[in-house]
């Protein structure tokens, strides 16, 4: 696939979400909680980037801030072209119907009190695109993402988990989007009903040239549909590559204790790995450490990494990394 | 895959297993819970009697109620007058049959007028947050600290007694409870995901507002009214007995309590069987919000 | 003889919609010291279980309706839930953390009364040696200034330290097995790490036995040495890890191994095989093997008789399936 000369669908430029923590009766600022802090990628067509990192990292955050339920501090979203960063709700309607959204939980992101058929057909109806052929294109929505179009007239609670999550999806196809946002699509599924997703999410990429911005802790799965990954830790991406790449030859410590962290459903290869285990916690995104946010944690951390912050930086093919020690 | 598997593979009759979730029916599943527990059941058969009571008062009633019969007052129940008659001479049976009306008229009017500004308040505060939140919660509070007699009394010599007047007080006074109950649950309904995937489709303030929020969250507002009009009338017939509540002729029970404890002793029966009626109606609109409450918990749907 | 050993278990739940067979026929056994993985999707019974074995199901819904949980040469189920003999067993003698640990500690009692407790309870320690104790079990987990930390409350530690503390309450009697219940299905993947590494080295230190139930494999291949599959109530396979992970032999097994990504593996190299179909309703099923509707091995004797039972098919490998598949992986 080449994709040097396709363009690019998302473009994160220097991204920040701050969010002021209040204190007493006149909601005085007294500090800030920096969920995302300085995040620059692109996502480019028929792309899948996918963004991991343990909860409270700011990936989550990132999502939203590009499906503009946030709005950012400071930095740029440019999404076909224009800067939403600071649109007002009426500029961007025209621009939410080219998104989609995933979220995790297949029993709280659907209405408990519509019909499959209402909850699918809900963009169309929001953005004043329902027309005669409304109906059709609702059955048609079912059949894409595998459900039997007579399950219109159920309820959430009359579907299983799996089937919620294909009505979730169904329904963040239906203004035909070219960008769907991933929030942790398949971790509450359970695992024999994950790959099923997985595969339609795969499947549907290549029929109608989606877009996809693959937000989930399990990396095993993220590598598995993305083409790159992007690591976030404390707000701020360190490490971005190729899926094939990351796996093979992580350079960014954290990246590296990531990797060994996750067991391998293999006794064989389980005993020849070698663990990293990580020291303490995740510093609060309210008081991060200065420097490299990972220093307090790193078995490799230098004295440059407690002062200062180490910045992305290409080590070829596309593969970067914010490490002194690389 | 091995050559095993490839062998000879079977086709397996699956018709025995739905491949779907199954289909069941949430209402049958409440009409279900509801009925199956005796005391919701009795609280519903007593309102749709006095409900029924009170449409049909005119036909059920042996006397009008306001029809005095000074030559026959205070008498012990006969087979004249069941129920006897009060010191106007008035029948205590067609009294109490008409005074399920103010009762009903008063309990359904004010938790009707108290709701409804309630919920909207409620939702308005918790669905934008901030100070629009603060200054509705802080008024709430004032009213609720502000006691509900007080305000009756207020609104009594203000406006003077009557029907109408007793049910803008105890309306306003009712507000406050269905408006802090709403905001706690629409708090917890708009942190659903569903509310996050329709604001991302771009969905207006007001749509996600009473089209993905109102909806779900109103069960246990539903719970609540049928609770607080037990209550109400519980007020009204407190009311009217101290003397600032509907105006006499008009027959309610409170008043007729008032009326009758004056004769307590000779003739208890005047006090008692408007007391009993309050007492019935009040159980039955408990009865019936406890059943309700059981019937829409969201903890026992689903349930395998 | 093992430590533990569950006979034909069956726990069933009343529910409005009709009969659950949550636990339907489970034999299992546990010897000392050994790490086992107790592995299976949500609701295959799973955690109702090793619920049972400590008789702490709520009933009504729920009620054992058969088998036999020998520990220490004593059938438990013979004991009500409310027994002395029970609350002698839990906590003391087979001790169990649960899913949400968060939950699990008490907000207005210090850490050093969540700990003493029931050791002075169970082990007839005087005030002094349990507390002596305690502060011995919070250096163990890795809680730094162990001893003043003893009079701190829950809410004064971070998650991670509360997830150590409730490892800590568990061993504190030194029981002879703990059940770990989905012990990191709530944390992060570097958290689960440090906790399960915890969690390993301190069964490994007070000889207890490890009970890890989950529905991760990679949890259960790099930590247990037997393994046992449930699907819809029964265990359908069991076995040492690598048999079980090397050689499967349940189709819901080979599924199972072949749905998941492996790490590393991108799209491009293999499309994941999911299990088709759904898992089943538990609500009234038929005698047959629960997995036939998604089975791609499946024969007609599958559809004609009820579920096959555990059969012995090497070293210490069971299958409870009619066909001989073997799946080299």
């Amino acid at each position: 696939m080449n994709r040097e000369n396709s363009t690019n669908v998302v473009e994160l430029l220097n991204l920040k979400m701050y969010f002021p923590i209040t204190r007493g009766l006149l909601r005085r600022k007294v500090g800030e909680i920096k969920a995302v802090d300085d995040v620059s990628f692109t996502i480019k067509k028929n792309e899948t980037l996918g963004l991991v990192g343990e909860s409270g990292c700011g990936k989550t955050t990132t999502g939203w801030c590009i499906l503009r339920l946030y709005k950012p501090t400071a930095g740029k979203i440019i999404f076909n072209g224009r800067d939403i960063s600071s649109m007002k709700e009426n500029q961007l309607r025209p621009f939410r119907s080219r998104m989609g959204a995933i979220f995790q939980d297949p029993y709280g992101s659907l209405n408990p009190r519509q019909t499959a058929r209402t909850i699918v057909g809900m963009p169309i109806i929001i953005h004043g695109m329902k027309t005669k052929g409304y109906d059709d294109r609702v059955e048609e929505l079912f059949k894409l993402v595998g459900l039997d179009p007579s399950m219109m007239t159920r309820v959430p609670h009359e579907f299983s988990g799996g089937q919620r999550q294909r009505l979730g999806i169904a329904r963040a196809l239906a203004c035909q989007p070219e960008l769907i946002i991933c929030d942790e699509p398949v971790s509450a599924l359970d695992v024999s009903i994950q790959a099923q997703i997985i595969n339609l999410l795969e499947d549907l990429q290549e029929k109608l040239g989606l877009t996809y911005l693959f937000i989930a802790h399990d990396l095993s799965v993220v590598q598995h549909i993305s083409n790159r990954v992007a690591v976030m830790y404390l707000g701020r991406i360190i490490e971005i590559a190729n899926s094939k790449e990351l796996y093979a030859n992580p350079l960014h410590p954290y990246t590296k204790a990531l990797l060994s962290a996750i067991p391998v459903p293999n006794p064989v290869i389980e005993r020849k790995r070698t663990r990293i285990v990580l020291k303490g916690e995740v510093p609060s995104p309210a008081d991060p450490p200065p420097g490299c946010p990972f220093h307090p944690r790193c078995n490799v951390a230098i004295d440059d990494c407690k002062t200062e912050k180490p910045q992305l930086k290409d080590v070829g093919n596309g593969h970067m990394v914010a490490c002194f020690r690389v | 895959m091995t050559n095993n598997a490839n062998n000879n593979p079977q086709p397996v009759d699956i018709a025995k297993w739905s491949e779907t979730a199954p289909r069941y029916s949430e209402t049958k599943r409440m009409i279900s819970v509801f009925i199956g527990r005796p005391l919701p059941v009795i609280g519903l058969v007593i309102i749709v009697l006095l409900i029924l009571v009170a449409i049909f008062a005119p036909l059920l009633a042996p006397y009008p109620p306001n029809q005095m019969d000074i030559p026959n007052k205070l008498q012990q129940p006969s087979s004249e007058h069941w129920l006897g008659t009060d010191s106007l001479g008035r029948d205590t049976l067609s009294r109490i049959i008409y005074g399920s009306r103010t009762s009903l008229i008063i309990g359904i009017s004010v938790m009707a007028i108290s709701s409804i500004t309630g919920t909207v308040l409620g939702l308005v505060a918790a669905y934008f947050g901030g100070a629009i939140y603060h200054i509705i919660m802080r008024f709430m509070d004032a009213l609720m600290a502000f006691p509900m007699l007080l305000l009756a009394l207020l609104v009594a010599s203000l406006l003077g007694a009557g029907m109408l007047n007793i049910i803008i007080a105890l309306g306003i006074g009712m507000i406050a409870a269905p408006c802090r109950l709403m905001c706690g649950v629409v708090m917890s309904v708009k942190q659903n995901d569903y509310v996050l995937s329709a604001r991302a489709m771009g969905m207006s303030n007001l749509r996600l507002m009473f089209q993905e929020i109102l909806p779900n969250a109103f069960p246990p507002l539903l719970v609540m009214i049928t609770i607080s009009i037990g209550a109400v009338i519980l007020a009204e017939a407190g009311l009217s007995f101290l003397g600032i509540g509907i105006t006499p002729p008009t027959a309610t029970w409170g008043g007729m309590v008032n009326d009758g404890y004056k004769f307590i002793t000779t003739h208890p029966v005047l006090a008692i069987s408007p007391g009993v009626a309050i007492m019935l109606i009040v159980f039955g609109f408990n009865m019936l919000g406890d059943g309700l409450r059981d019937a829409l918990d969201p903890k026992l749907r689903g349930v395998i | 003889m093992s430590l533990l050993s569950i006979e034909n278990l069956k726990t069933y739940f009343h529910t409005y919609r009709g009969l659950v067979k949550a636990v339907d026929g489970v034999s299992f056994n546990v010897d000392e010291k050994e790490i086992v993985g107790l592995v299976g999707e949500s609701g295959c019974g799973k955690s109702v279980s090793m619920l049972s074995v400590l008789q702490l199901i709520s009933s009504p819904p729920g009620e054992i309706v058969g088998g036999k949980v020998m520990f220490e040469g004593q059938d438990l189920l013979k004991y009500r839930s409310k027994s002395n003999m029970m609350n002698s067993i839990r906590g003391a003698k087979i001790a169990m953390i649960f899913q949400e640990p968060m939950t699990s500690l008490n907000p207005v009692l210090t850490i050093g009364r969540q700990l003493t407790e029931s050791m002075e309870v169970h082990l007839k320690m005087t005030p002094q040696m349990a507390r002596e104790r305690a502060v011995e079990l919070l250096r163990l987990v890795g809680i730094p200034d162990a001893k003043r930390r003893l009079d701190a409350y829950p809410h004064q530690f971070s998650g991670g330290m509360r997830q150590r503390m409730m490892i800590g309450i568990a061993l504190s009697c030194n029981p002879k097995i703990l059940i770990a219940d989905e012990p990191t299905t709530a944390v992060d993947v570097t958290t689960q790490a440090q906790l399960l590494e915890l969690m390993r080295d301190m069964v490994d230190r007070f000889n207890t036995a490890l009970i890890i139930v989950t529905h991760n494999l990679g949890v259960v291949a790099r930590y247990a040495e037997r393994i046992y599959v449930m699907y819809s109530g029964r265990i359908v396979e069991s076995g040492l890890a690598d048999e079980i992970f090397l050689e499967p032999r349940h189709p819901y097994t080979i599924g199972l191994l072949k749905c998941v990504p492996q790490l590393g593996e991108t799209r491009q190299e293999r499309r994941l095989e999911p299990i088709k179909g759904l898992p089943p309703n538990l609500i009234n099923m038929p005698p047959n093997c629960a997995f036939l509707p998604r089975c791609n091995y499946a024969i007609d004797r599958c559809n004609l008789e009820p579920w096959p039972s555990l059969k012995h098919v090497g070293g210490r490998h069971y299958v409870a399936c009619f066909r001989e598949i073997l799946e080299k992986s």
